[in-house]
Parts: C-alpha cells; sequence; structure tokens
C-alpha cells in the first residue's frame, strides 16, 4: 500500500457513521450529567435571591433610622484639637467661683455722721486670720 | 437572567447536536473502543457546559473541542490501552470483492491506529482524517508545526508497517 492509498484511507475513515447506540448512549449520559450539575447547585440562587433582597431592603431603611449626629461627638472626635487643652478651660471657669472667698472690711464710724472710714483688704494666701 | 440561562443552554444543545458525531468518532480513533470514546465524549460536552459558550467563532470552538478532547484521550491512554474492539492484525487473505476488501482494509488502519504512540495517533487523527491544517493541529497539540509534520510521517512510516503485518 503505498502512501497516497493510505491516506485515501483515512480520509475515507472521516465519513464513516457513528454506530447509532453509541451515540445513543453519549446522548443519554451526557443529559443526567448536564442535568446533575444542574440540580447540584439549584439551591445557590434560591438561597442568595432573598439575602441579595434583604440586604437591598436593609440598604434603603438604615439612612432614615440614623440620628443626625450632635457637635459634642464630632468635636470629641476631631483629631486636631487636643484631649489635653481642654483641662485650662475647664480650671479658668471654676476660678471666678473662688474669689469673693474672704474679703476684710473695717468699718471705721467717725464723729462725723458723713465720713466712714471702710478699710478692706485681701486675705494672704495660706492663713486663715488678717 | 431565565432568559439568558435557557439561550445558553438552547445554544449548548446546538452545539452538541452539531459536533456530537464529529467529538464521538474522534474520540473513537484516538482511544479504540467505543465505551471509552463515548465516556471521552460526554466529558467534553460537560467541560464545554462549564466552560460557557464564549468562542469568537466556529473554528474556535472546534478547536477548543478537539484539545480538551486530545487531553482526556491522552489522560486515558496513559492508564489503559486501547484495541479492546480492534480486530486482530494479522496478516490475511484479501476479500474477494472489492467493497469488502476496502472495509477489511478500513478495519485493519483501524486497528493500526490504536497501536501508535497517543500523539502520533492525536496527529495523524486530527491532520488525515478530520482534515485540519498543521498550524491548527499545533495548535492544539501544543506543539510546532514541525513536530507535527514529524509525529503524521512517522505515523504514516508505522501504518503502513502495520498494515503489511510487520511489527
Amino acid at each position: 500500500m503505498t502512501e497516497e492509498e493510505l491516506r485515501s484511507l483515512l480520509r475515507e475513515l472521516r465519513d464513516e457513521p457513528v454506530p447509532a447506540d453509541s451515540l445513543v448512549r453519549m446522548r443519554q449520559g451526557l443529559a443526567q450529567r448536564v442535568e446533575a450539575r444542574r440540580m447540584k447547585w439549584w439551591w445557590i440562587p434560591a438561597l442568595l435571591a432573598p439575602v441579595c433582597l434583604a440586604l437591598i431592603a436593609v440598604w434603603f431603611a438604615v439612612p432614615a433610622l440614623t440620628p443626625v449626629p450632635t457637635p459634642a461627638p464630632l468635636a470629641v472626635l476631631n483629631p486636631t484639637i487636643p484631649p489635653t487643652e481642654a483641662a485650662p478651660v475647664m480650671r479658668s471657669i471654676t476660678r471666678p467661683k473662688a474669689a469673693p472667698r474672704n474679703n476684710m472690711t473695717i468699718r471705721i464710724e467717725t464723729p462725723d455722721p458723713e465720713v466712714v472710714i471702710l478699710l478692706v483688704a485681701d486675705e494672704p494666701k495660706g492663713t486663715g486670720t488678717l | 437572567m431565565l432568559e439568558i440561562s435557557r439561550a445558553a443552554s438552547d445554544s449548548f444543545d446546538e452545539v452538541v447536536r452539531q459536533r456530537e458525531s464529529q467529538v464521538l468518532r474522534s474520540a473513537y480513533r484516538m482511544l479504540g473502543n467505543w465505551a471509552d470514546a463515548e465516556d471521552a465524549a460526554q466529558e467534553v460536552f460537560l467541560r464545554l457546559y462549564r466552560h460557557g459558550m464564549n468562542f469568537r467563532d466556529e473554528a474556535a470552538l472546534g478547536a477548543w473541542l478537539y484539545r480538551v478532547l486530545f487531553n482526556l484521550c491522552v489522560d486515558r491512554a496513559r492508564v489503559a490501552r486501547p484495541a479492546a474492539e480492534m480486530p486482530e492484525l494479522q496478516a490475511r487473505e484479501p476479500a474477494a470483492d472489492s467493497t469488502l476488501l476496502r472495509e477489511e482494509q478500513k478495519q485493519r488502519l483501524t486497528a493500526a491506529l490504536a497501536q501508535l504512540p497517543a500523539r502520533e495517533r492525536a496527529a495523524i487523527v486530527l491532520r488525515e482524517i478530520e482534515g485540519l491544517s498543521t498550524d491548527d493541529v499545533a495548535a492544539i497539540l501544543g506543539s510546532s508545526e514541525g513536530t507535527v509534520r514529524s509525529q503524521v510521517s512517522r505515523a504514516l512510516t508505522r501504518l503502513r508497517s502495520l498494515m503489511k503485518g510487520e511489527r
């Protein structure tokens, strides 16, 4: 047999019919395997669909329920203001309350009822007496 | 979404209808028996189903099917030798009738094909039986055109020897 005859014989094999029973078995097997694959994953969209819907509903509902943020928390969260600077402010507010604490006043009445001598002195720090 | 899924499914079914004979026949030529060929063809189409129908044209689809089939057949050839259903390659008296003679030659050629190494068998099945170009065969087998020509040439020499009844 020459090479050309061999090639011709090979080309004839291309047109040979496939046995019908083999084709049927292949189709049936493929259909079963494709169906099994479809059934294997059916629950994923069934589960994901309601979860996605719930997430979308929550996404749109949450902004309406969120309270308007107050300035105070924003000031606390502001990183430009160091927390240590708040303390002097507090001290400056409390200091005036201590001011009227113990000024000493001495009233001296003169013979003239029109003249009264008033001596006013601050109490020295650290002493309880004048 | 359902429409897209149905369209993809219809497209897949259409491809299976168009290509089932071709894929099954090629699988038989490469594997040497119909039972393995049926399994291989099923696996090819199942992989197509998983892959999806994203091909730029019919030629790309055909090349993809052949490549998957070739890889499957090489894997199977590693674990099992074919020729379970092949007629014995023995020197016989030629049949008198020319049609009978031709059929007998085809049977012997089919049996001889099963004796070839997997890559040579794939090269000659794709090049000479399926009629693909050397370029296409090289792309499918993942080798160069020169390698494919060499494999086809070696395969033809071996086939002629086997057809004569030589070992």
